[in-house]
């Protein structure tokens, strides 16, 4: 009788292991797994080492004597001291209402709109529907500049006259001009593409049949909406919540420049005496993060209990807003899209050939005169001519220098969080029962539902302590590790499209994984994976509140143009939106008409 | 074996070149500070070709200054290659930053460029973390003020002086009135520009009390019953923060009354955009004088729609707030060298200063340095704008001129805790 030679256990491990890793997927997937831990939990670890350790000169060292080592001083001191209802607790209050009143708002204007775009015969759809994504594409805080230019006035404000108080003597009361009122305005129109396109998307291929059936049942038609359509937007409203909640929590800019103190104006502030209470204020704002990640999980996991919509119907029935009510409505919103999108570029336009910033006295007084071309033509920087020591912006070797940092920037995020995005939708798709995958999948998304600013002030602990400061590496790193959730998401739902039987064939033929990506997966869903690239790329282009801790105000082009707008040199500051705007509009187009990828398609993560 | 016996070597060496390099820099200044401008520049030349010196600082102008000083050195030597990168970082990071590059293994920053005495006193001097060099060619130069601006060594003093809109017929002839009821002087917060927080620190000390007390002693009226109540509550405040001086109750009182009165910007620049239009009536604010350099005139907006306080025949109490840039050296510079003399060029010549120079408002302790800008405000010899006619370093800080109120680093270190959190609570609770 022959007998089989003993095998070891570790033996039969190492093959089980081997097989396992014998598929690219699966290693693809344990490798990313390993590097996404390390590039998310790094930085928090380092944050929250920082909310511990002794630092010379600020308080924690001051009253514990130490001067160095760990203390608990700065928990106590945040949560107890005489301080913490004006560090701690008012901040963390107008964050939170900040962020609901936001989603709120972005969902109520957003979701409108998309359904009338989709579901009603407004007028102008292609139009509106480009121009209202414009809040979006634009750095956020310029519209909250263009707030405080359009309403502030001397009587109200204490300072000069805003436009509707200088032309209309018109005067706005505080609560409008600055707080909590302005910036969930500013930041629910910032947002409302989101929910335009989440909510959007379900409204364009939802069966049109339900409400029928509703309708034919003799159901009202308020009823139907309250019913029948709300339910099945759920799943979008739900996405938009999540993905609004934490990007308004961590807006820096827009409660800054609005006089709204939140976690992230906070956070700025106490750096001087008290950097280790504000690193619990960034971890707080994770922690923000980490909760609405389990929301969103369980929200997903629960989602096909309720979600009927199973493909595109070929039945969309349009309601009928009559005759007047169409050119009504489509009047509205070609207004509003006014003040959100085209209005901004105008004043933008307009402040740059004012010859003082804000100064609007060639419409008071009719003078046209008293327009000047110098903040762009200034070709030097000697003689005084009104210019704050800088050249025109044309001839602004700071200006176009940190252009091409951003661009650089811009790039590398786009190409490595584009591509890891990429590999993670791929191998999650491959392995969706797999509770590692599950796990990667979380990691890529885990930094998107973190406050900006939260992940910046991460990555400012890690880089300042690895001596990378004011590196485009760390830019780079810190951009791609808060953008691999666009990609993944975008790369995600486009895989999980796939049927495995395309592969599967390829598979057959022993045509190997590389061929049968570059041949085969990527040119199916060519216009998803240009979108899962072009979204952090535009994304990264127009960013500040990440980078702001991490570089020089030279560096790249947003904290230049931020550098510009505190100064009060918004010549500077609306050239430079203008130039980002038009740039990414360009990019979008070409790449759009290229290859059929555009950002509308990549927002919120391809739904 | 082997394998360990080099990496222990390796490790032995890079600790012995690391505190060699600690011991250098202190040697390097110390030595440089016995030479000549001629022979720093000489040294830097020898150190620094075909490498970058990195600067790190608040003012953007060290980029300038650092072409110029390249370009001197090229002049010397045509075959140095050298190159000066200067940043610039923002929100406050500057101290992290520079902490984080003492402590790591591998060093970038040769010099600084720093303001914010407090900070510099508690988290730079403290610690021994930057060193502070004197150059031979200014501690020598005739005129230099040199007990107030070695400690540490200052590139310049530049001032913030009260203004107010002229298009009404409000005016502000005492310090207090900026504080009077319904006053909302425009200013940058005070944790946004820690060196507005300094300015009040410094109200409590000895001197500036005094000019506060003076001046509340000449106010009248309901306004001064008003203040007076206010210091009346001040008494307990100033014994329990342990403030030292006798008027500190005045003082206490002043930076009560401003920090829940002021109108918070983001910057300098809107507060003088906003002064200089005629819609501005009766506004008024504490900003950086220089920034009416650069006011255009037009139909709205005018230098003369202002005022300076201090200029006004009869002001009295403080008229301002002098705080300084300070230059200093890494105890890990790599390029020391390069650093003093980039230093010494920048406080003993006026190309070296030139970036800054053009400015009203802003002085160097080093007459040679200075340029005039007493008629700043003329136009084909006759005085137009009055408000820049800047009048010197030594009317503002005299006591019978401006009577600017002057940051003292270790003063502002001494009282910036208690007093700190006592300013905090008053702007968080507004």
């Amino acid at each position: 009788m022959q007998q089989t030679a003993p095998v070891s256990r570790a033996r039969v491990r190492l093959n089980r292991v081997l097989t396992y890793l014998s598929k690219p997927q699966n290693a693809i997937l344990l490798a990313l797994g390993i590097v996404l831990t390390f590039s998310t939990i790094a930085p928090m670890i380092s944050i929250l080492v920082d909310t511990v350790s002794v630092h010379v000169g600020s308080v924690d060292s001051h009253y514990t004597g130490l001067t160095e080592g760990y203390t608990l001083y700065n928990w106590i001191d945040l949560f107890t001291g005489r301080l913490a209802r004006v560090n701690l607790w008012t901040p963390l209050l107008n964050s939170v209402l900040l962020s609901v009143f936001s989603c709120v708002g972005a969902i109520v204007y957003g979701g409108m709109f998309a359904y009338l775009v989709t579901r009603t015969n407004m007028r102008f759809k292609k139009y509106l529907s480009s121009i209202f994504i414009f809040p979006y594409i634009m750095p956020q805080w310029t519209l909250a500049v263009i707030w405080q230019n359009l309403f502030d006035s001397n009587a109200v404000t204490g300072t000069s006259d805003g436009l509707l108080a200088a032309i209309f003597g018109v005067r706005m009361p505080l609560w409008w001009c600055e707080g909590l009122f302005p910036s969930v305005v500013v930041l629910s129109l910032h947002y409302a593409p989101f929910a335009y396109i989440l909510i959007g998307g379900i409204f364009r291929n939802m069966d049109a049949n339900l409400e029928e059936a509703a309708s034919i049942m003799g159901t009202p038609r308020l009823k139907i909406f309250a019913r029948v359509t709300l339910p099945l937007v759920k799943p979008a409203v739900l996405s938009t919540v999540l993905l609004v909640f934490s990007s308004a929590m961590g807006s820096y800019p827009v409660p800054h420049y609005l006089n709204l103190t939140t976690l992230c104006t906070k956070y700025v502030q106490m750096g001087e005496k008290r950097a280790g209470e504000a690193s619990i204020l960034a971890v707080i704002m994770i922690l923000f993060g980490v909760l609405i990640l389990i929301v969103n999980q369980r929200t997903t996991s629960g989602r096909q209990s309720y979600t009927t919509v199973t493909g595109k119907s070929g039945q969309i029935s349009l309601v009928n807003l009559g005759r007047a009510g169409k050119w009504l409505v489509t009047a509205l919103f070609c207004l509003t899209t006014f003040f959100t999108g085209i209005l901004p570029i105008i004043l933008f336009a307009i402040e740059t050939f004012l010859p003082n910033p804000g100064d609007y006295s060639f419409i008071r007084n009719g003078v046209a005169g008293n327009l000047t071309a110098k903040w762009w033509m200034t070709s030097e920087n000697i003689t005084e001519n009104g210019m704050y020591g800088q050249k025109g912006i044309l001839f602004n070797e700071a200006i176009w220098g940190a252009f091409k940092g951003t661009l650089i920037v811009a790039v590398c995020c786009a190409f490595i969080a584009g591509t890891i995005g990429l590999l993670v939708g791929y191998c999650v798709s491959k392995n969706r029962r797999s509770k590692w995958a599950a796990y990667v999948n979380s990691m890529a998304f885990l930094p998107y539902l973190m406050p900006s600013l939260a992940v910046g002030v991460a990555f400012f602990v890690f880089g300042s302590s690895m001596g990378i400061f004011n590196t485009y590496l760390l830019l780079v790193l810190a951009g791609v590790v808060k953008y691999i959730p666009f990609a993944s998401r975008s790369a995600l739902s486009s895989m999980m499209q796939l049927s495995g039987e395309i592969e599967e064939a390829a598979i057959i033929q022993d045509i190997p994984w590389r061929k049968r990506m570059l041949n085969i997966i990527i040119p199916i869903q060519k216009s998803s994976i240009i979108s899962g690239y072009l979204l952090p790329f535009i994304t990264c282009v127009r960013e500040l509140t990440l980078f702001m801790l991490l570089c020089s105000q030279t560096k790249i082009i947003t904290t230049m143009l931020d550098y510009f707008d505190e100064m009060g040199l918004y010549a500077f500051s609306s050239g430079i939106n203008l130039i980002l705007i038009v740039f990414i509009l360009v990019c979008n187009t070409l790449i759009n008409k290229l290859t059929g990828a555009s950002i509308d398609s990549g927002i919120g993560g391809g739904n | 074996m082997k394998k360990i016996l080099c990496v222990i070597l390796a490790l032995t060496l890079m600790m012995a070149s690391c505190i060699a390099m600690a011991d250098t820099v202190e040697e390097v200044i110390a030595q440089a500070q016995t030479m000549s401008n001629e022979e720093l520049y000489a040294k830097a030349i020898e150190e620094s070709k075909g490498q970058t010196l990195y600067g790190i600082g608040n003012s953007s102008r060290g980029k300038t200054a650092g072409a110029s000083f390249v370009e001197m050195l090229k002049g010397i030597d045509p075959s140095y290659d050298g190159v000066i990168e200067w940043s610039q970082p923002k929100n406050n990071s500057i101290f992290t930053t520079l902490n984080a590059d003492i402590k790591s293994a591998n060093h970038i920053y040769s010099m600084t460029l720093i303001q914010d005495g407090n900070q510099i006193q508690t988290k730079m001097i403290d610690t021994g973390n930057l060193l502070n060099y004197i150059p031979k060619d200014w501690a020598e130069a005739e005129g230099v003020a040199i007990e107030d601006n070695d400690n540490p060594l200052a590139l310049q003093t530049l001032n913030k002086v009260f203004m107010y809109n002229c298009v009404g017929e409000k005016t502000f002839d005492n310090c207090w009135d900026f504080v009077a009821e319904g006053e909302a002087p425009l200013y940058m917060g005070v944790n946004s520009e820690l060196v507005g927080k300094n300015f009040l620190y410094m109200l409590t000390y000895e001197t500036y009390a005094n000019y506060l007390k003076d001046a509340f002693d000449a106010l009248e009226g309901a306004e001064k019953d008003r203040i007076a109540a206010v210091v009346a509550d001040m008494e307990p405040e100033a014994e329990a923060l342990g403030l030292e001086a006798e008027n500190a109750p005045y003082a206490l009182a002043f930076i009560k009354l401003w920090c829940e009165q002021y109108n918070e910007q983001t910057d300098d620049g809107p507060i003088c955009n906003t002064l200089v239009t005629a819609s501005a009536k009766d506004q008024s604010g504490l900003l950086v004088y220089s920034k009416l350099r650069s006011v255009e005139e037009s139909a709205e907006t005018s230098v003369n729609n202002v005022k300076i306080a201090a200029y006004q025949d009869g002001y009295k109490g403080i008229g301002g707030y002098a705080y300084k840039h300070y230059l200093m050296i890494p105890k890990t510079s790599p390029l020391p060298w390069t650093a003093c003399a980039f230093i010494a060029y920048m406080t003993t010549t006026q190309e070296g200063f030139a970036a800054w120079g053009k400015d009203m408002g802003g002085y160097s302790a080093n007459p040679v340095c200075m340029q005039d800008h007493s008629k700043d405000g003329y136009v084909d010899g006759v005085n137009t704008f009055d408000a820049k006619n800047d009048r010197g370093y030594d009317w503002w800080i005299s006591a019978d001129g401006g009577r600017l109120v002057v940051e003292d680093p270790a003063y502002c270190a001494q009282v910036s805790f208690d007093l700190g959190d006592w300013i905090d609570m008053i702007v968080g609770n507004k």
